[in-house]
Parts: C-alpha cells; structure tokens; sequence
C-alpha cells in the first residue's frame, strides 16, 4: 500500500510549488491513473510516490516504510526488487540486447541465470520474441517500449510506475502497451500508477486521480 | 558490473582503441628506455666493479701535516709563519693490520667473499717498447670469487696465476701496444728499478681503452716479490651478498680503523650522480606521457558519463545503488589501463629486442649490440604506473557518475 500523506513539492528559487498538500492512498493490486494537462504536476507526484524523488514537505509511506527515512542502499534495494518503472522515453541502454536490457535488475543481484528463461518467457508474452538479440537501434519505437516494460516486469514487482507510457508510440502500440498494462494488474495483482494526459487511457484505470495546478481535483 | 563495463567500452571501439595507446605507449617507452638504460649500467657497473669491489678497504693517507710539525720543533706557538709548509706522504698507504680485517670479514654473514690486493705501478716492457701499467695483485682463486673477471678475458684463464711463478694478464691495449701474444714474457720494472720476466698467460679487455692500456694482474706474492714489500697487502676488495648494502656496511666498518673504507658507489660518485640524472629523465618521460594518456582517459570517461546520462538515470531506478555505478566506470578505467599496460609491456619488450639486435658499428663489451636490460622490476613499474594513471584519472569521473540522481536526470531530458 502507498500512503501519500500531505505532501508538497517546491523547485528553484525563489520556491515554486509544483505540488500543494496532496493525500491519497493506493490500495495494494490496484490501477491508478494520474492525469492531469501539462505542468499539473503529474510526473513530479509519480517520481515521489515511487522514491526517485522526496517531497519538500509531507510523507509517503510505501509498504509502512517511510521512504525520507530509508537509507541510500535501502532504497535501491527496494526499487531493485519491489519496483519496476516505465518511462515515455524507454531507456533501453543501446549497447545491451533486448534480452540483456531485460535482465538488468537481476543482473544486479547477480541472478542472471536465473531469471533467463523468464525473461525469454516476457518476451513471448509481449509478441517481441524476434527481438530478443537486436539491439535497441534496430527495433521499433512500440517493440522498444515492450522490452522496456518486460524489463520493469521481470523482477514480479509489487508495484509498476509508468510515466507516460505511450507518449511517444503511435495508436495501435499505445493500444498494446495499455493491454500489457491492464492485463499485468489483473492477472499478477501489481499495483499500477499511470501517468498519462490521455482520457482514454486514464479512463482504464479503476480509479483516476486528475491534478489541476498540483492539486488534486474532480474532472470536468 | 564488468559485464556492463565492457558492453559500455566495446560499443565505442575506437575511443577505446586510441585511449588503449595512449596508456601502452607511456608504459612501451618506460620499457623500452628503461630496458636500454639499466642494461647499460649494469654492464658499466659491472666493468667498475672488477676494478674496485663492493667495498675496498685500504690504508689511509698518511701526509704530513704543518700543525704537527710545527708543534713539535717551535711548541705551541702562533708566531711561526711557514714560507713553504711542510708537505706530503709519510710512507706508502698500506694496511696496517691486515689479518685483524681478514678475521673480521670472514665473520661477517653480509661478506660473501674477500681478496688481499697489492696494487703499484709498473712499467712492462718487451724490446724496445715500454708501456706503464697499474699491477694489481690478488690471489686469483679469491678474486674469481668475488668478480666475473673471467667474462672478460680474451685469451687464457685467470686462474693460470694461482700456482704463481711470475706469470701475468696484461690488457688487450698493453699487449697491442707491446705486440706481445699468449705464452711470450714481458719484462717486468718496478719502482725501484728491479726487473722481472713475467709470462703473458692471459689478455683481458673490459671494453674501456684507457683501463685497456694501462691494466695487468698477476698473483699477489710474485707482486710483493717483485716490489721487494714481502707480506704487504694495500687494500682488500669485498664482496657482499647485498651489494646495496655497500654504502651501510662501509660506514659502519670505517669506525673500526684508520684505515680507508670505500663503497663501490663512493668509489665512482660521478657515475652514479649519472645514474641519478637517468632516472629522473626516465621518470620525467614516462610520467609526462602517462598524464597526458590519464587525461585521455578522463575525458572519455566524463564524455561518455554525459553520452550515457539517461542509462545511468535507468540503472539508479532500476535499483543501482550509487556504489555500483561507481564500480562501472571504475572498473572500464582499470580496464583500460590493464589491458593498456600489458599491450605497453609486449610493445616495450619488442622494441628492446629490436634495439638489442641492431648493430651498432662499435664495440660494447664483447658484441656490437646494445646490452638491454629484460628485468622483472622494469616491467612491473612500468604496469603499476600504467594503472594507477589510469585508476586516478577514472575515478574522478566515476564519482561524479554516481553523485548523479535519477530525477536530476530525468528532469534534464524533459
């Protein structure tokens, strides 16, 4: 469960707030969308709840760990092993396969061998089996978001953060990904958080939380 | 994170490549003028100390000094004023106790072996022709011993002198001079004007003309027979089992005696404030060139820590403590300077070859080539300077590296 208690988040000086006292909880195996226009603070909400970031005032609570109060090797722990995280841009490290870029989380607890077959196995699932050895360079933008979401997958996480998923893939990818998405939260029970500015795919959520000016807000 | 490291570097192949000799080529020179600087000291080390030894111990200059002699004609005075002060040697330096040092050598466990040495000026003479020569004496079983002056002899065996019977090695520069061959006699004159014939069973040459042309040996008794100083020993040559242990040892020994005690360095200061000059140059090269490769390093590695923002954001979300991203571009920088470095030692060790077998069209020691030093010690310099170049010049940048957070980055792409 994730508790996001009072939270407020300031940039630069003198201090902008992007985020004004925000509370909500996420209840374990459930899908959320955060949406919102552009500059509602939508991303800068996701990188606090999933510890990237930490507010400027307030608390997030994450399994009943206080993420302000965990350690730098507790946090990277953590994430290594209970998050997996989707980016609009993929970040896919282009020297590394398909298959290789899958098995970067384990390859961090040195379980490569280990997690293989069931990288092999994500990859059948996501239809992308053929790119298993070509490099990010020679895939497409919709095949390189797939991998990049068998890489947040592999490790069966608890919870799956997704920044804008399909901002950057046609209708029919967007499509796939959203599938995929869908699809691990009901079958797998992780718990999703979904950014996205698209109402259609907000919509997909079993619940929506809209951010207008950093606060949250009823959609029109 | 070796796996990543290697991935990382092998995708930019011809960075990597120039980086890589960058880092061999500093450690290839120090190989290289290394290799031909020590070999050619040892080999000059090894002609000085067939001359002198390890350590000589020989009498100490006995002059006459003015303050004495003024003491005992006029007292203890101020008003004498000398117009031409007394001067000079009282006597021939000589040991004055040579079987007390003999004793004390042979229980010194730092000693490997010691030879009694009379050594006077000559003049050997065959016809007409006359040549000046320094006549050392030694009992040349001794002396075999504690020198490799068997690797310099032409013709003959040093050891032809052990039964004595006036029998001598004359320098390959003496013998030309004189046009004397093996088994001929030379007339022997010593200071005094008593004449010798002695037979040549030996031609040595160290490489040097001077030392050439002005060297012969001959056993110690047939020396002190024919300068009518029967039982007198000028000086004892050492050898150690430490021969740096020289300098320590000669000091040490020289509170026992009056008696002159010389290390091999003290013996031949110029050559090694040479020595000295070598190496700072050796030094001051190969460190140019390994900060100039360092830099190499440490601008590809904060170009490619730029390039790969986004992975390192990745990596660091994905659970990378900053302490393995620290690790990954530490471990591309001692990779670049071990491989770097062990490709320097093979182009080093190959250009020393390629030296050592060029003809020089003179003569050094007994062949045309250059003596080129293959010692373990060079190359293992050599290797840990390559690295450590290239671990200081990698950290800086992989510190920076794992400074780095996700967000920041994440922030700097939007």
């Amino acid at each position: 469960m994730i508790r996001v208690k009072h939270i407020c988040k300031s940039f630069g000086e003198p201090a902008q707030k992007i985020l004004h006292d925000i509370c909500f909880e996420v209840t374990d195996g459930e899908f959320v969308s955060i949406s919102g226009r552009s500059g509602s603070g939508k991303s800068t909400l996701l990188y606090l709840m999933s510890s990237l970031d930490l507010p400027t005032t307030g608390e997030v609570i994450i399994d009943n760990k206080d993420l302000a109060k965990m350690s730098v090797e507790e946090i990277h722990g953590f994430r290594n092993l209970n998050i997996g995280f989707i980016f609009q841009f993929h970040y896919l490290l282009p020297e590394l396969t398909a298959l290789e870029n899958i098995l970067l989380p384990p390859r961090n607890l040195g379980k490569v061998d280990e997690y293989t077959e069931k990288a092999k196995a994500l990859l059948k699932m996501m239809n992308i089996e053929k790119v298993m050895h070509k490099l990010p360079g020679q895939m497409s933008g919709g095949e390189q978001q797939r991998v990049a979401i068998a890489r947040a997958l592999i490790m069966d996480p608890k919870y799956i953060f997704a920044d804008e998923p399909t901002g950057n893939l046609d209708t029919t990818n967007g499509q796939i990904v959203m599938d995929i998405l869908k699809k691990t939260n009901q079958e797998l029970g992780t718990t999703i958080c979904l950014v996205t500015h698209e109402p259609d795919y907000a919509a997909m959520a079993d619940r929506e939380i809209y951010l207008v000016d950093g606060r949250v807000a009823e959609r029109e | 994170m070796l796996f990543l490291a290697l991935k990382q570097l092998f995708s930019k192949k011809k960075q990597t490549f120039l980086i890589l000799l960058g880092i061999s080529f500093g450690t290839m020179l120090f190989v290289a003028i290394s290799g031909v600087q020590l070999g050619f000291r040892a080999y000059i080390t090894s002609a000085l100390l067939n001359n002198t030894a390890h350590i000589i111990i020989s009498g100490s200059e006995n002059e006459i000094e003015k303050k004495e002699v003024q003491e005992r004609i006029f007292g203890n005075t101020e008003l004498v004023h000398w117009i031409s002060p007394p001067s000079g040697k009282r006597d021939e330096s000589k040991l004055e106790n040579y079987q007390g040092w003999a004793q004390k050598l042979r229980a010194d466990i730092n000693v490997y072996d010691f030879s009694p040495r009379l050594s006077i000026n000559v003049i050997v003479k065959r016809g007409p022709i006359k040549s000046s020569v320094g006549l050392v004496g030694s009992l040349p079983l001794r002396q075999l011993r504690i020198s490799k002056i068997e690797d310099y002899l032409q013709e003959g065996r040093f050891e032809e002198l052990a039964s004595g019977g006036n029998k001598i090695i004359i320098g390959s520069g003496v013998a030309k001079d004189l046009g004397v061959r093996m088994s001929q006699f030379v007339d022997v004159i010593s200071g005094d004007g008593g004449v010798k014939p002695f037979k040549v069973v030996g031609i040595i040459k160290f490489g040097d003309e001077r030392t050439d042309r002005s060297l012969a040996f001959a056993h110690l008794t047939d020396v002190q027979k024919l300068n009518k100083t029967p039982g007198r020993v000028t000086e004892i040559a050492v050898a150690l089992n430490d021969m740096e242990k020289a300098e320590e040892l000669a000091s040490e020994w020289s509170l026992f005696s009056k008696d002159k005690v010389q290390d091999w360095k003290h013996a031949n200061a110029m050559f090694m404030e040479m020595i000295k000059m070598q190496d700072i140059v050796r030094y001051f090269i190969t460190i140019s060139v390994l900060i100039v490769a360092a830099f190499g390093i440490y601008n590809v590695l904060t170009i490619m820590i730029n390039q790969k923002r986004k992975e390192i954001a990745i990596l660091r979300s994905i659970g990378y403590a900053p302490q393995r991203i620290l690790e990954l571009i530490l471990f591309q920088g001692i990779f670049l300077g071990l491989s770097g470095g062990l490709l320097g030692l093979l182009f080093g060790f190959m250009i020393c070859q390629v030296v050592g077998s060029v003809d020089m069209g003179f003569e050094i020691g007994d062949s045309n080539h250059l003596i080129i030093s293959y010692d373990l010690s060079i190359y293992l310099t050599a290797f840990v300077a390559a690295l450590i170049a290239a671990l200081i010049a990698s950290f800086i940048p992989a510190m920076a590296a794992s400074k780095m957070t996700p967000i920041d980055i994440i922030r700097g792409q939007e």
